[in-house]
Protein backbone atom coordinates (compact mmCIF):
# COMPACT_ATOMS: atom_id res chain seq x y z
CA UNK A 1 0.00 0.00 0.00
CA UNK A 2 1.31 3.32 -0.98
CA UNK A 3 1.87 6.09 1.56
CA UNK A 4 -1.54 8.44 2.89
CA UNK A 5 -0.72 12.14 2.72
CA UNK A 6 -2.75 14.89 5.03
CA UNK A 7 -2.37 18.42 5.12
CA UNK A 8 -2.78 20.00 9.12
CA UNK A 9 -3.99 23.11 9.56
CA UNK A 10 -2.89 24.23 13.27
CA UNK A 11 -4.46 27.90 14.06
CA UNK A 12 -5.25 27.79 18.11
CA UNK A 13 -3.56 30.48 19.66
CA UNK A 14 -0.90 32.66 17.75
CA UNK A 15 0.75 30.59 15.36
CA UNK A 16 -1.04 29.81 12.11
CA UNK A 17 0.68 26.39 10.56
CA UNK A 18 -0.18 23.69 7.80
CA UNK A 19 2.12 21.28 6.88
CA UNK A 20 1.92 18.05 4.77
CA UNK A 21 2.57 14.46 6.62
CA UNK A 22 2.50 10.85 4.96
CA UNK A 23 2.12 8.01 7.11
CA UNK A 24 1.89 4.31 5.49
CA UNK A 25 0.08 2.10 7.52
CA UNK A 26 1.61 -1.07 6.41
CA UNK A 27 5.63 0.25 7.33
CA UNK A 28 4.23 2.52 10.11
CA UNK A 29 6.77 4.92 8.62
CA UNK A 30 6.11 8.68 8.73
CA UNK A 31 7.51 11.75 6.81
CA UNK A 32 7.24 14.77 6.93
CA UNK A 33 6.90 17.35 2.93
CA UNK A 34 6.56 20.53 4.48
CA UNK A 35 6.01 22.47 7.66
CA UNK A 36 5.35 25.96 7.67
CA UNK A 37 4.54 28.99 9.98
CA UNK A 38 3.67 32.30 10.59
CA UNK A 39 3.44 34.17 13.90
CA UNK A 40 1.52 36.84 15.05
CA UNK A 41 3.51 38.91 17.58
CA UNK A 42 1.98 41.50 19.66
CA UNK A 43 4.43 44.68 20.55
CA UNK A 44 6.52 43.90 23.89
CA UNK A 45 4.19 44.42 27.57
CA UNK A 46 1.03 42.72 25.54
CA UNK A 47 -0.42 39.90 24.90
CA UNK A 48 -2.33 38.26 21.95
CA UNK A 49 -5.38 39.22 21.70
CA UNK A 50 -8.26 36.83 19.69
CA UNK A 51 -10.29 39.35 17.47
CA UNK A 52 -6.50 40.57 16.17
CA UNK A 53 -5.19 36.91 16.23
CA UNK A 54 -8.00 35.50 13.84
CA UNK A 55 -7.41 38.57 11.78
CA UNK A 56 -3.63 37.56 11.18
CA UNK A 57 -4.73 33.95 10.47
CA UNK A 58 -7.19 35.06 8.03
CA UNK A 59 -4.74 37.34 6.05
CA UNK A 60 -2.25 34.25 5.77
CA UNK A 61 -3.58 31.42 5.35
CA UNK A 62 -3.53 31.47 1.73
CA UNK A 63 0.23 32.13 1.54
CA UNK A 64 1.17 29.64 4.09
CA UNK A 65 -1.13 26.82 2.30
CA UNK A 66 0.14 27.95 -0.86
CA UNK A 67 4.04 27.42 0.64
CA UNK A 68 3.10 24.36 2.39
CA UNK A 69 1.71 22.67 -1.07
CA UNK A 70 4.65 23.88 -3.16
CA UNK A 71 7.18 22.90 -0.46
CA UNK A 72 5.49 19.31 -0.40
CA UNK A 73 5.92 19.26 -4.19
CA UNK A 74 2.23 18.79 -4.26
CA UNK A 75 0.76 19.83 -7.38
CA UNK A 76 -2.84 18.19 -7.49
CA UNK A 77 -4.09 18.00 -4.01
CA UNK A 78 -7.38 16.81 -4.40
CA UNK A 79 -6.46 13.20 -5.53
CA UNK A 80 -2.55 13.71 -3.70
CA UNK A 81 -4.25 13.77 -0.16
CA UNK A 82 -6.44 11.60 2.17
CA UNK A 83 -7.79 14.43 4.27
CA UNK A 84 -7.75 17.63 5.55
CA UNK A 85 -7.27 17.67 9.41
CA UNK A 86 -8.36 21.27 11.70
CA UNK A 87 -7.68 22.01 15.41
CA UNK A 88 -11.09 21.60 16.69
CA UNK A 89 -10.08 22.78 20.00
CA UNK A 90 -8.63 23.73 22.29
CA UNK A 91 -7.75 26.87 22.11
CA UNK A 92 -9.11 30.57 21.74
CA UNK A 93 -12.56 30.61 19.79
CA UNK A 94 -12.03 33.19 17.09
CA UNK A 95 -8.48 31.92 15.78
CA UNK A 96 -9.74 27.97 16.29
CA UNK A 97 -12.66 29.06 13.95
CA UNK A 98 -11.50 31.17 11.28
CA UNK A 99 -8.83 28.47 10.96
CA UNK A 100 -11.69 25.91 10.82
CA UNK A 101 -13.50 27.85 8.09
CA UNK A 102 -10.43 27.84 5.58
CA UNK A 103 -9.60 24.08 6.50
CA UNK A 104 -13.34 23.49 5.61
CA UNK A 105 -13.27 25.74 2.11
CA UNK A 106 -10.08 23.28 1.18
CA UNK A 107 -12.00 20.21 2.25
CA UNK A 108 -14.96 21.01 0.10
CA UNK A 109 -12.99 22.32 -3.01
CA UNK A 110 -10.63 19.43 -3.29
CA UNK A 111 -13.75 16.96 -2.26
CA UNK A 112 -11.91 15.40 0.62
CA UNK A 113 -12.72 14.34 4.08
CA UNK A 114 -12.34 16.85 7.34
CA UNK A 115 -10.44 15.05 10.31
CA UNK A 116 -10.90 17.77 13.38
CA UNK A 117 -8.03 16.80 15.89
CA UNK A 118 -7.55 17.13 19.76
CA UNK A 119 -4.41 20.04 19.95
CA UNK A 120 -2.92 18.48 23.07
CA UNK A 121 -3.37 14.37 21.52
CA UNK A 122 -1.65 16.51 18.16
CA UNK A 123 1.44 17.42 19.97
CA UNK A 124 1.79 13.83 21.79
CA UNK A 125 1.58 11.78 18.47
CA UNK A 126 4.19 14.16 16.99
CA UNK A 127 6.45 13.77 20.17
CA UNK A 128 6.14 9.90 19.99
CA UNK A 129 7.14 10.27 16.48
CA UNK A 130 10.07 12.66 16.77
CA UNK A 131 11.54 11.23 19.53
CA UNK A 132 10.39 7.61 18.89
CA UNK A 133 9.49 7.15 22.76
CA UNK A 134 7.34 4.44 22.38
CA UNK A 135 4.97 4.93 25.76
CA UNK A 136 6.04 7.95 28.15
CA UNK A 137 4.75 10.07 30.44
CA UNK A 138 4.22 12.74 28.39
CA UNK A 139 4.49 16.28 30.10
CA UNK A 140 2.05 18.43 28.12
CA UNK A 141 3.48 22.74 28.59
CA UNK A 142 2.94 25.55 26.51
CA UNK A 143 1.16 28.38 26.66
CA UNK A 144 -2.33 27.38 27.24
CA UNK A 145 -1.88 23.94 28.65
CA UNK A 146 -0.19 22.24 31.54
CA UNK A 147 -0.67 18.63 32.13
CA UNK A 148 0.79 14.89 33.30
CA UNK A 149 -0.21 12.75 30.60
CA UNK A 150 -0.10 8.79 31.09
CA UNK A 151 -1.15 6.21 28.08
CA UNK A 152 -3.91 3.39 29.42
CA UNK A 153 -6.38 1.46 27.17
CA UNK A 154 -6.80 3.93 24.01
CA UNK A 155 -7.06 6.92 26.48
CA UNK A 156 -4.39 9.84 27.40
CA UNK A 157 -5.03 10.05 30.35
CA UNK A 158 -4.50 13.62 32.94
CA UNK A 159 -2.61 12.69 35.43
CA UNK A 160 -1.95 16.01 37.25
CA UNK A 161 -2.64 19.66 35.49
CA UNK A 162 -2.90 23.18 36.93
CA UNK A 163 -5.14 24.47 39.02
CA UNK A 164 -5.61 28.06 37.12
CA UNK A 165 -3.19 29.57 34.04
CA UNK A 166 -0.99 27.45 32.13
CA UNK A 167 2.82 27.65 32.81
CA UNK A 168 3.75 29.24 29.83
CA UNK A 169 1.24 31.96 30.19
CA UNK A 170 2.68 32.64 33.25
CA UNK A 171 6.33 32.93 32.12
CA UNK A 172 4.77 35.15 28.83
CA UNK A 173 2.83 37.22 31.31
CA UNK A 174 5.82 38.17 33.55
CA UNK A 175 7.73 38.87 30.45
CA UNK A 176 5.19 41.35 29.90
CA UNK A 177 5.57 42.60 33.09
CA UNK A 178 9.38 43.25 32.42
CA UNK A 179 8.49 44.38 29.36
CA UNK A 180 10.53 41.58 27.16
CA UNK A 181 9.75 41.49 23.58
CA UNK A 182 7.27 38.61 22.45
CA UNK A 183 9.54 38.12 18.98
CA UNK A 184 10.63 34.93 18.74
CA UNK A 185 8.85 33.91 21.91
CA UNK A 186 8.56 35.32 24.96
CA UNK A 187 9.65 31.90 26.69
CA UNK A 188 12.52 31.74 25.01
CA UNK A 189 13.48 35.64 25.78
CA UNK A 190 12.64 34.74 29.59
CA UNK A 191 15.07 32.01 29.42
CA UNK A 192 18.20 34.36 27.59
CA UNK A 193 17.62 37.11 30.40
CA UNK A 194 18.01 33.88 33.23
CA UNK A 195 20.90 32.80 31.73
CA UNK A 196 22.81 36.37 31.82
CA UNK A 197 21.99 35.58 36.05
CA UNK A 198 25.44 33.37 35.65
CA UNK A 199 27.53 36.59 35.04
CA UNK A 200 28.12 40.11 35.67
CA UNK A 201 29.20 42.21 32.67
CA UNK A 202 31.50 44.89 32.91
CA UNK A 203 30.82 48.73 32.38
CA UNK A 204 33.33 48.75 29.40
CA UNK A 205 31.14 45.72 27.83
CA UNK A 206 34.39 43.75 27.32
CA UNK A 207 34.47 41.41 30.08
CA UNK A 208 32.21 38.85 31.89
CA UNK A 209 32.67 37.62 35.16
CA UNK A 210 30.96 34.21 36.82
CA UNK A 211 28.94 34.78 39.47
CA UNK A 212 26.30 32.55 41.58
CA UNK A 213 22.28 33.61 40.62
CA UNK A 214 20.49 34.45 43.26
CA UNK A 215 17.06 32.69 43.66
CA UNK A 216 14.99 35.04 44.89
CA UNK A 217 11.94 34.34 47.16
CA UNK A 218 8.65 32.87 45.13
CA UNK A 219 6.27 30.74 46.31
CA UNK A 220 6.21 27.02 45.64
CA UNK A 221 2.48 25.70 44.52
CA UNK A 222 2.23 22.09 43.89
CA UNK A 223 -1.23 20.57 45.38
CA UNK A 224 -0.90 16.92 44.98
CA UNK A 225 -0.41 15.96 41.38
CA UNK A 226 -1.73 19.25 40.26
CA UNK A 227 -0.18 22.84 39.78
CA UNK A 228 -0.58 26.46 40.71
CA UNK A 229 1.07 28.95 38.58
CA UNK A 230 -1.74 32.22 39.54
CA UNK A 231 0.00 33.43 42.67
CA UNK A 232 3.53 32.78 41.49
CA UNK A 233 2.99 35.19 38.70
CA UNK A 234 1.47 37.56 41.28
CA UNK A 235 4.42 36.98 43.55
CA UNK A 236 6.60 37.69 40.77
CA UNK A 237 5.06 40.74 39.74
CA UNK A 238 5.40 42.13 43.26
CA UNK A 239 8.88 41.41 43.22
CA UNK A 240 9.35 43.24 39.78
CA UNK A 241 7.47 46.45 40.89
CA UNK A 242 10.35 46.37 43.95
CA UNK A 243 12.92 46.07 41.79
CA UNK A 244 11.66 49.22 39.60
CA UNK A 245 11.32 51.50 43.21
CA UNK A 246 15.48 50.45 44.03
CA UNK A 247 16.01 51.41 40.53
CA UNK A 248 14.18 55.06 40.91
CA UNK A 249 16.12 55.13 44.23
CA UNK A 250 19.59 54.11 42.81
CA UNK A 251 18.96 56.10 40.20
CA UNK A 252 17.92 59.38 42.00
CA UNK A 253 21.61 58.81 44.34
CA UNK A 254 19.48 56.92 46.90
CA UNK A 255 20.68 53.87 48.64
CA UNK A 256 19.21 50.74 49.50
CA UNK A 257 18.31 49.97 52.95
CA UNK A 258 20.95 47.94 54.95
CA UNK A 259 20.88 44.20 54.30
CA UNK A 260 17.98 44.52 51.62
CA UNK A 261 18.25 42.27 49.00
CA UNK A 262 18.92 44.47 45.38
CA UNK A 263 16.85 42.87 42.89
CA UNK A 264 17.32 42.23 38.94
CA UNK A 265 15.79 40.80 35.64
CA UNK A 266 17.97 38.22 35.35
CA UNK A 267 17.93 36.84 38.54
CA UNK A 268 13.89 37.40 38.41
CA UNK A 269 13.71 35.12 35.32
CA UNK A 270 16.50 33.20 37.06
CA UNK A 271 14.03 32.68 40.16
CA UNK A 272 10.87 31.89 37.85
CA UNK A 273 12.34 29.21 35.82
CA UNK A 274 13.41 27.19 38.45
CA UNK A 275 10.42 27.23 41.00
CA UNK A 276 7.83 26.65 38.22
CA UNK A 277 10.62 23.79 36.61
CA UNK A 278 10.73 22.18 39.75
CA UNK A 279 6.99 21.64 40.25
CA UNK A 280 6.55 20.54 36.77
CA UNK A 281 9.43 18.04 37.36
CA UNK A 282 8.37 17.03 40.73
CA UNK A 283 4.46 15.66 39.45
CA UNK A 284 5.84 14.20 36.45
CA UNK A 285 8.23 12.48 38.91
CA UNK A 286 5.31 11.21 40.71
CA UNK A 287 3.39 9.99 37.68
CA UNK A 288 6.39 7.93 36.69
CA UNK A 289 6.85 6.30 39.21
CA UNK A 290 3.08 5.58 39.63
CA UNK A 291 3.08 4.47 36.20
CA UNK A 292 6.50 2.43 36.40
CA UNK A 293 7.35 4.62 33.26
CA UNK A 294 11.35 5.14 32.96
CA UNK A 295 10.54 7.85 29.66
CA UNK A 296 9.47 11.39 30.10
CA UNK A 297 8.40 13.33 26.89
CA UNK A 298 8.20 17.03 26.71
CA UNK A 299 5.38 18.43 24.30
CA UNK A 300 4.20 22.39 23.66
CA UNK A 301 6.48 25.22 23.37
CA UNK A 302 7.55 25.14 26.92
CA UNK A 303 9.10 22.05 26.22
CA UNK A 304 11.91 23.42 24.01
CA UNK A 305 13.11 25.44 26.83
CA UNK A 306 16.70 24.04 27.46
CA UNK A 307 16.95 24.63 31.52
CA UNK A 308 13.27 22.47 31.99
CA UNK A 309 15.08 19.78 29.72
CA UNK A 310 18.02 19.92 31.75
CA UNK A 311 16.03 19.42 35.15
CA UNK A 312 14.01 16.93 33.76
CA UNK A 313 17.12 14.76 32.28
CA UNK A 314 18.28 14.93 35.65
CA UNK A 315 15.56 13.48 37.32
CA UNK A 316 14.69 10.81 34.55
CA UNK A 317 18.58 10.22 34.51
CA UNK A 318 18.30 9.37 38.60
CA UNK A 319 15.60 7.27 37.99
CA UNK A 320 17.31 4.88 35.29
CA UNK A 321 15.72 6.34 32.34
CA UNK A 322 15.81 9.48 29.72
CA UNK A 323 14.10 12.27 28.62
CA UNK A 324 12.53 12.84 24.97
CA UNK A 325 12.19 16.53 23.70
CA UNK A 326 12.14 18.07 20.13
CA UNK A 327 13.35 21.39 18.78
CA UNK A 328 11.30 24.38 18.21
CA UNK A 329 10.10 23.08 14.91
CA UNK A 330 8.15 20.38 16.71
CA UNK A 331 7.58 21.60 20.18
CA UNK A 332 5.83 24.56 19.13
CA UNK A 333 2.62 24.80 17.65
CA UNK A 334 2.52 23.74 14.10
CA UNK A 335 0.33 21.89 11.22
CA UNK A 336 1.85 18.65 10.65
CA UNK A 337 1.58 17.42 14.02
CA UNK A 338 -2.66 18.06 13.60
CA UNK A 339 -2.10 16.31 10.05
CA UNK A 340 -0.41 13.08 12.01
CA UNK A 341 -2.96 12.76 14.61
CA UNK A 342 -5.83 13.43 12.00
CA UNK A 343 -4.18 11.00 9.87
CA UNK A 344 -3.58 8.22 12.23
CA UNK A 345 -7.53 9.05 13.37
CA UNK A 346 -8.94 8.79 9.44
CA UNK A 347 -6.76 5.51 8.84
CA UNK A 348 -9.04 3.74 11.67
CA UNK A 349 -12.30 5.33 10.18
CA UNK A 350 -12.50 8.56 12.26
CA UNK A 351 -14.22 11.38 9.81
CA UNK A 352 -15.60 14.65 10.66
CA UNK A 353 -18.65 15.36 8.85
CA UNK A 354 -18.87 19.06 7.40
CA UNK A 355 -21.77 19.48 9.42
CA UNK A 356 -20.31 19.01 13.05
CA UNK A 357 -17.10 20.61 11.77
CA UNK A 358 -17.26 23.02 14.77
CA UNK A 359 -14.49 24.35 17.23
CA UNK A 360 -14.59 24.29 21.04
CA UNK A 361 -12.47 26.15 23.63
CA UNK A 362 -12.87 23.38 26.10
CA UNK A 363 -11.99 19.57 24.58
CA UNK A 364 -10.18 17.55 27.03
CA UNK A 365 -7.19 15.35 25.94
CA UNK A 366 -8.94 12.19 27.65
CA UNK A 367 -12.15 12.52 25.55
CA UNK A 368 -10.54 11.60 22.50
CA UNK A 369 -10.72 7.48 21.41
CA UNK A 370 -7.11 6.68 20.49
CA UNK A 371 -8.28 3.55 18.33
CA UNK A 372 -4.95 4.14 16.65
CA UNK A 373 -3.08 2.23 19.92
CA UNK A 374 -3.30 -0.97 20.38
CA UNK A 375 -0.39 -1.54 22.93
CA UNK B 1 -47.81 34.19 14.04
CA UNK B 2 -44.44 32.41 14.87
CA UNK B 3 -43.53 35.10 11.71
CA UNK B 4 -44.45 38.48 13.77
CA UNK B 5 -43.27 37.32 16.92
CA UNK B 6 -39.66 37.10 14.92
CA UNK B 7 -40.02 40.45 13.30
CA UNK B 8 -41.13 41.80 16.66
CA UNK B 9 -38.30 40.72 18.99
CA UNK B 10 -35.52 40.48 15.71
CA UNK B 11 -36.85 43.86 13.90
CA UNK B 12 -33.16 44.71 12.81
CA UNK B 13 -33.01 42.93 9.44
CA UNK B 14 -30.30 43.10 6.32
CA UNK B 15 -30.10 40.18 3.94
CA UNK B 16 -26.52 40.04 1.36
CA UNK B 17 -26.75 38.27 -1.40
CA UNK B 18 -23.67 36.69 -2.99
CA UNK B 19 -23.14 35.41 -6.40
CA UNK B 20 -20.68 33.20 -7.51
CA UNK B 21 -19.31 32.01 -11.16
CA UNK B 22 -20.57 28.65 -10.17
CA UNK B 23 -23.47 26.38 -8.44
CA UNK B 24 -20.47 24.51 -6.97
CA UNK B 25 -18.32 27.46 -5.51
CA UNK B 26 -21.82 28.82 -4.23
CA UNK B 27 -21.87 25.47 -2.56
CA UNK B 28 -18.64 25.12 -1.09
CA UNK B 29 -19.28 28.54 0.66
CA UNK B 30 -22.67 27.44 2.06
CA UNK B 31 -20.72 24.52 3.58
CA UNK B 32 -17.88 26.15 4.79
CA UNK B 33 -19.81 29.39 6.60
CA UNK B 34 -23.11 27.87 8.03
CA UNK B 35 -21.54 25.27 10.45
CA UNK B 36 -20.70 27.94 12.98
CA UNK B 37 -23.47 29.07 15.30
CA UNK B 38 -24.09 32.77 15.60
CA UNK B 39 -22.30 33.24 18.69
CA UNK B 40 -25.23 35.79 20.29
CA UNK B 41 -28.46 34.78 21.21
CA UNK B 42 -29.65 37.99 19.79
CA UNK B 43 -28.89 37.21 16.14
CA UNK B 44 -30.42 35.29 13.98
CA UNK B 45 -29.26 34.02 10.78
CA UNK B 46 -30.56 31.16 7.48
CA UNK B 47 -28.08 30.76 4.76
CA UNK B 48 -29.98 29.84 1.15
CA UNK B 49 -28.88 29.34 -2.08
CA UNK B 50 -31.29 30.28 -5.15
CA UNK B 51 -30.72 32.19 -8.28
CA UNK B 52 -30.39 36.26 -8.08
CA UNK B 53 -33.40 38.19 -7.09
CA UNK B 54 -35.76 39.39 -9.46
CA UNK B 55 -33.27 37.27 -12.28
CA UNK B 56 -34.92 33.91 -11.37
CA UNK B 57 -36.09 32.77 -15.00
CA UNK B 58 -33.23 35.10 -17.41
CA UNK B 59 -30.65 32.85 -17.66
CA UNK B 60 -32.17 29.41 -16.93
CA UNK B 61 -28.86 28.79 -14.62
CA UNK B 62 -28.33 26.79 -11.18
CA UNK B 63 -28.62 28.08 -8.59
CA UNK B 64 -25.56 29.77 -7.46
CA UNK B 65 -26.28 32.74 -5.50
CA UNK B 66 -26.06 32.39 -1.72
CA UNK B 67 -28.18 34.34 0.30
CA UNK B 68 -27.67 35.21 3.90
CA UNK B 69 -30.41 36.86 5.92
CA UNK B 70 -29.49 38.35 9.62
CA UNK B 71 -32.03 39.51 12.24
CA UNK B 72 -30.84 41.12 15.47
CA UNK B 73 -32.46 42.80 18.46
CA UNK B 74 -30.32 45.68 17.59
CA UNK B 75 -28.83 47.25 14.93
CA UNK B 76 -25.70 47.23 16.74
CA UNK B 77 -25.68 43.25 17.27
CA UNK B 78 -26.64 43.16 13.73
CA UNK B 79 -23.77 45.14 12.89
CA UNK B 80 -21.28 42.32 14.69
CA UNK B 81 -22.77 39.65 13.06
CA UNK B 82 -22.26 40.82 9.71
CA UNK B 83 -18.89 42.05 9.84
CA UNK B 84 -17.83 38.74 11.17
CA UNK B 85 -19.43 36.82 8.70
CA UNK B 86 -18.13 39.24 6.10
CA UNK B 87 -14.30 38.40 7.30
CA UNK B 88 -15.15 35.12 7.31
CA UNK B 89 -16.55 35.08 3.53
CA UNK B 90 -13.68 37.44 2.52
CA UNK B 91 -11.15 34.36 3.40
CA UNK B 92 -13.37 31.75 1.45
CA UNK B 93 -13.75 33.58 -1.79
CA UNK B 94 -10.02 34.07 -1.15
CA UNK B 95 -8.91 30.59 -0.82
CA UNK B 96 -11.20 29.46 -4.09
CA UNK B 97 -9.28 32.22 -5.99
CA UNK B 98 -5.93 31.05 -5.03
CA UNK B 99 -6.32 27.36 -3.82
CA UNK B 100 -9.18 25.70 -6.19
CA UNK B 101 -7.71 22.77 -8.07
CA UNK B 102 -8.00 24.17 -11.05
CA UNK B 103 -5.61 27.20 -10.26
CA UNK B 104 -2.91 24.40 -8.90
CA UNK B 105 -3.35 23.13 -11.75
CA UNK B 106 -2.73 25.38 -14.10
CA UNK B 107 -0.06 26.92 -12.20
CA UNK B 108 1.75 24.01 -12.33
CA UNK B 109 1.54 23.77 -15.98
CA UNK B 110 2.61 26.66 -16.38
CA UNK B 111 5.75 26.52 -14.93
Amino acid sequence: MAPLYALGCEGSANKLGIGVISHDPTTNTTRILSNVRHTFNSPPGTGFLPKDTAAHHRAHFVSVAREALRAAGLTDPARELSCICYTRGPGMGAPLTSTAVAARTLAALWGLDLVGVNHCVGHIEMGRFITGAANPVVLYVSGGNTQVIAYAEQRYRIFGETLDIAVGNCIDRFARTLQIPNDPFPGYNVEQVAKKAFYTVAADRTTKTPRDPVLLDLPYAVKGMDCSFSGILGAADLQAAQMQKQDALLAAGGALKEGEQRITREDLCFTLQEVVFAMLVEITERAMAHVGSKQVLVVGGVGCNERLQEMMGLMARDRGGSVYATDERFCIDNGIMIGLAGLLAWETGFRTPFEESTCTQRFRTDEVHIKWRTD
Amino acid sequence: MAAAMETDQFPCVLTVQVPFPTARLASVALQSLQVDKELSPLVRRTFTISPPAGDANTTGDQDKTLHVEYRATTNRMLRVAVNSFMESLNLVIEVMEHLDADVLAAEAHST
